[in-house]
């Protein structure tokens, strides 16, 4: 097909148009929500380490507080033992103070001495013990043991110190020196006996003690402290250097009775007290966390990048699906509209002639086929029709459509019989060349006649219908167009007034499941319910009811209701006859040509007459028709006025009663038949 | 449209001259067109129908009327310049004869 340069133009413009269309479109049904997989792994890596954060702390907590639990037990495990201690301190002094109760009676002191000497010297509870008698004012120190007691006799002091210990329900404790050695002294006394006993504890120089390792003691650091105040001056003793002191970091305190004051104890773990795996969890968590972290960062930033590969390769195939839906869908309404465009857009007016057509594509999702109709005004009384269909579909289709449509329609406009112009067609299509085969029907006609001619190559044959009879018109066909030079046959006949010729495509009456003359006679029988039916009405129904709605074929269809006559309506008054004259004067010559002039003035006088006649007897409405065919014409004029005609026989004095007269001689026949209400009176003229 | 003229061209012819189509939309004035000419002290009338293009029955019942009444007063009516399709009626319909006709120059 030959494209004009504004042509591929238009077509260009409108294919970018559309591709920049598709592109917003896709566009706007993909509204990508941006994904970095940067951030996505930032996000992880914060919350795994968060996480890990919280999780070491957390651990860190339990443990410390686990530990300060455990040292708190070990604390009061370790307060027990000085309890204990104490007791070893406490007791043998107790024991000295009931026996010298005892021994008051006889006012002797062995048994003191007996039983203090196993506590005293080295290695031992005490340094020094004595036994002291307060009588008043004065006091004796009736025993002592070991080294000379720190504690001086005779002085308002010691006096004062040893009342305080009989006042005092349990023992004193009090630092005191003896030269260069620090001692705690004990004192424990009798308000019955006066009696006191004595004794002093050397602290020694460091204050430290060492641990047995089996001990309440082994894991602890402690400080002992003699009174609640806790410093150098108070420290009794410790396992550390003095130096260090006061003890930090995790610490207890325990405070223990002892005697008349109490021992502050402080103690600090030596090392960690829980298990091993409480000490070491918080810090196995922070690096299993910090582990885990980097693999979560790494894995999510691959999974979020993997995913958005994975989603533009899925938006790429959409795109490229979309543009071949796009371009698809352009080249079937490219199609469709060419199609659309090549068909006529209306039917030519030719007399006589009442001219139905239809196209109807195919299913939608089917390309296009190359059906179509052509409706050709010849000149003089002649029209010419075609009604072909082009196999396969697509655009070339519509080309190969074009082509036989121009070709068929030049041929018969210049002369050409249905099977010339099909002959001199069959040897300008081959379908070694176009890939196409071409089907129709071609038909001339004169509408004055009612003669009817036409050749088939291949297509099927057109339905005539006749009063309400029905049949194939019997042409012999030729071959399809495409399949080499071939001659056709010409089948002539003449339509009766009202008959129709009803042409069509295959995809009318074809169904994939039945052979063609099913569907040929389901088309008789769809199109015989309706023949009273306008030829509109007619083609309407029949495509109306036969079409499927997923018919992958296109159907044209092209019906010609052969009607010679013409009608006219007046209002009866004294102009209808003017009027009826010009209509009559307008459609004679259509009916029977321009060299009819003496039946031309006949006919206008008639209708004048007969109009005149309707008026005169005082009709409303009269109609004025004109019926043509072959060798004759009728004149109809009916009104609805109540008079009936009836020649009166004038003589030529008369000047009314011609008007009938008139008819009777200057028509072959004439007659009136009764109308309800009023009358047809029909002229007709044989030629 | 029929058009009506009369005309007195000399004492003893009075003259009607009718063009356009005669039917019965022009009955009236047919009718007030033939009173003048009766009324007319003339003689003779003459009815130049030479611009006529078109009369049925009406019309010709209208020429008869005219031509009646015309013979009741002693008074002589010419039809002038027929065009064939008239004459063709007036033989259709017997009227030869009856109506003196001339065709002038």
């Amino acid at each position: 097909m030959p494209t004009s340069p504004e042509d591929s133009t238009g077509t260009s413009t409108s294919a970018e148009a559309a591709e920049a269309a598709t592109e917003r479109r896709v566009l706007a049904s993909h509204p990508r929500r941006p994904r970095h997989p940067r951030r996505a792994a930032a996000l992880i890596a914060a919350f795994c380490l968060t996480l890990t954060g919280l999780a070491t702390t957390a651990a860190a907590r339990v443990d410390e507080s686990s530990e300060q639990r455990l040292l708190d037990v070990q604390t009061k495990q370790a307060a027990a033992v000085l309890s204990t201690a104490i007791r070893l301190i406490q007791e043998p002094l107790s024991t000295a103070l009931s026996i010298q109760r005892v021994a008051d009676v006889r006012d002797e002191t062995a048994a003191f001495s007996r039983l203090m000497t196993a506590y005293v010297g080295e290695g031992r509870q005490f340094t020094s013990a004595s036994l002291w008698k307060l009588d008043n004012d004065s006091m004796t120190r009736l025993v002592s043991i070991g080294a000379p007691p720190a504690l001086k006799a005779n002085q308002p002091a010691t006096l004062e110190y040893l009342r305080s210990s009989i006042d005092s329900p349990t023992f004193t404790v009090e630092s005191v020196s003896a030269g260069d050695q620090d001692r705690i002294a004990y004192a424990v006394g009798d308000a019955v006996t006066d009696y006191v006993v004595y004794a002093e504890r050397a602290i020694p120089a460091d204050r430290r003690a060492p641990v047995d390792r089996e001990s309440a003691f082994a894991a602890l650091d402690y400080a002992i402290y003699l009174g609640p105040t806790k410093n150098l001056q108070t420290l009794s003793t410790t396992n550390v250097d003095p130096s260090t002191l006061p003890l930090s970091g995790t610490t207890a305190e325990v405070a223990v009775p002892f005697g008349d004051t109490v021992l502050t104890m402080v103690t600090e773990p030596r090392g960690h007290l829980g298990s091993p795996l409480g000490a070491r969890l918080p810090a196995l968590l922070l690096i299993g966390g910090l582990l885990i972290s980097g693999f979560a960062t790494r894995t999510g930033y691959q999974l979020v990048r993997r995913r958005q590969e994975a989603e533009a390769s899925t938006a790429t195939i959409t795109d490229l699906y979309e543009q071949v839906e796009s371009l698809y869908g352009q080249e079937h309404e490219l199609s469709e509209r060419l199609q659309r465009a090549l068909l006529p857009h209306a039917n030519p007016v030719i007399p006589h002639l009442q001219i139905a057509s239809e196209y109807v594509a195919g299913a939608h999702g089917v390309d296009i086929g190359g059906d179509w109709y052509s409706m050709i005004a010849l000149g003089e009384d002649r029209f010419g029709f075609v009604v072909g269909d082009v196999s396969g579909r697509g655009i070339d289709s519509v080309a190969v459509m074009a082509h036989a449509r121009f070709t068929l329609r030049a041929y018969l406009w210049n002369g050409d019989s249905p099977s010339d112009a099909l002959e001199k067609c069959s040897h300008q299509f081959d379908i070694a060349v176009d890939g196409h085969l071409t089907t129709a029907i071609v038909g001339v006609g004169n509408w004055r006649t009612g003669e009817v001619t036409i050749a088939s190559a291949g297509h099927p044959a057109p339905l005539l219908i006749t009063d309400g009879t029905l049949e194939y018109v019997e042409v012999r066909p030729g071959r399809p167009l495409g399949v080499g030079v071939s001659t056709y046959e010409c089948t002539t006949f003449t339509m009766e007034p009202g008959s129709t010729l009803f042409n069509f495509t295959d995809g009318l009456v074809e169904r994939r499941t039945e052979d063609i003359d099913t569907g040929l006679a389901r088309l008789a029988s769809t199109v015989g319910t309706v023949v009273e039916k306008s030829v509109d009405d007619l083609v309407a129904h029949a495509v109306h009811t036969l079409r499927c709605e997923d018919a992958s074929d296109d159907i044209a269809v092209l019906a010609l209701r052969w009607q010679p006559s013409s009608e006219a309506r007046f209002h009866g008054d004294q102009r209808a006859p003017a009027g009826a004259r010009s209509f009559v004067a307008d459609q004679l010559p259509a009916l029977v040509g321009t060299d009819g002039g003496p039946l031309c003035d006949d006919v206008v006088l008639i209708v004048s007459e007969l109009v005149t006649n309707a008026v005169r007897a005082g009709a409303g409405t009269v109609d004025v028709q004109l019926q043509s065919t072959p060798g004759r014409l009728d004149l109809r004029v009916s009104d609805d006025a109540t008079g009936w005609p009836t020649p009166r026989g004038a003589s030529a004095a008369d000047p009314d009663g011609r008007g009938l007269a008139i008819v009777e001689l200057l028509t072959d026949r004439w007659d009136a038949v009764p109308r309800n209400p009023g009358k047809t009176v029909t002229a007709t003229w044989f030629c | 449209m029929a058009q009506f003229v009369t005309t007195s061209s000399s004492t003893d012819v009075f003259t009607l001259k009718i063009t356009g189509e005669v039917d019965i939309a022009a009955k009236d004035e047919m009718v007030a067109a033939t009173e003048t000419c009766l009324d007319s002290p003339s003689t003779t009338i003459e009815v130049d129908i030479g611009g006529v293009t078109f009369i049925d029955s009406s019309g010709l019942g209208a020429l008869v009327r005219l031509r009646n009444e015309a013979g009741l007063r002693r008074k002589r009516v010419v039809v002038t310049n027929a065009p064939a399709s008239v004459t063709r009626l007036f033989e259709v319909t017997g009227l030869v004869g009856v109506f003196e006709t001339r065709t002038d120059g």
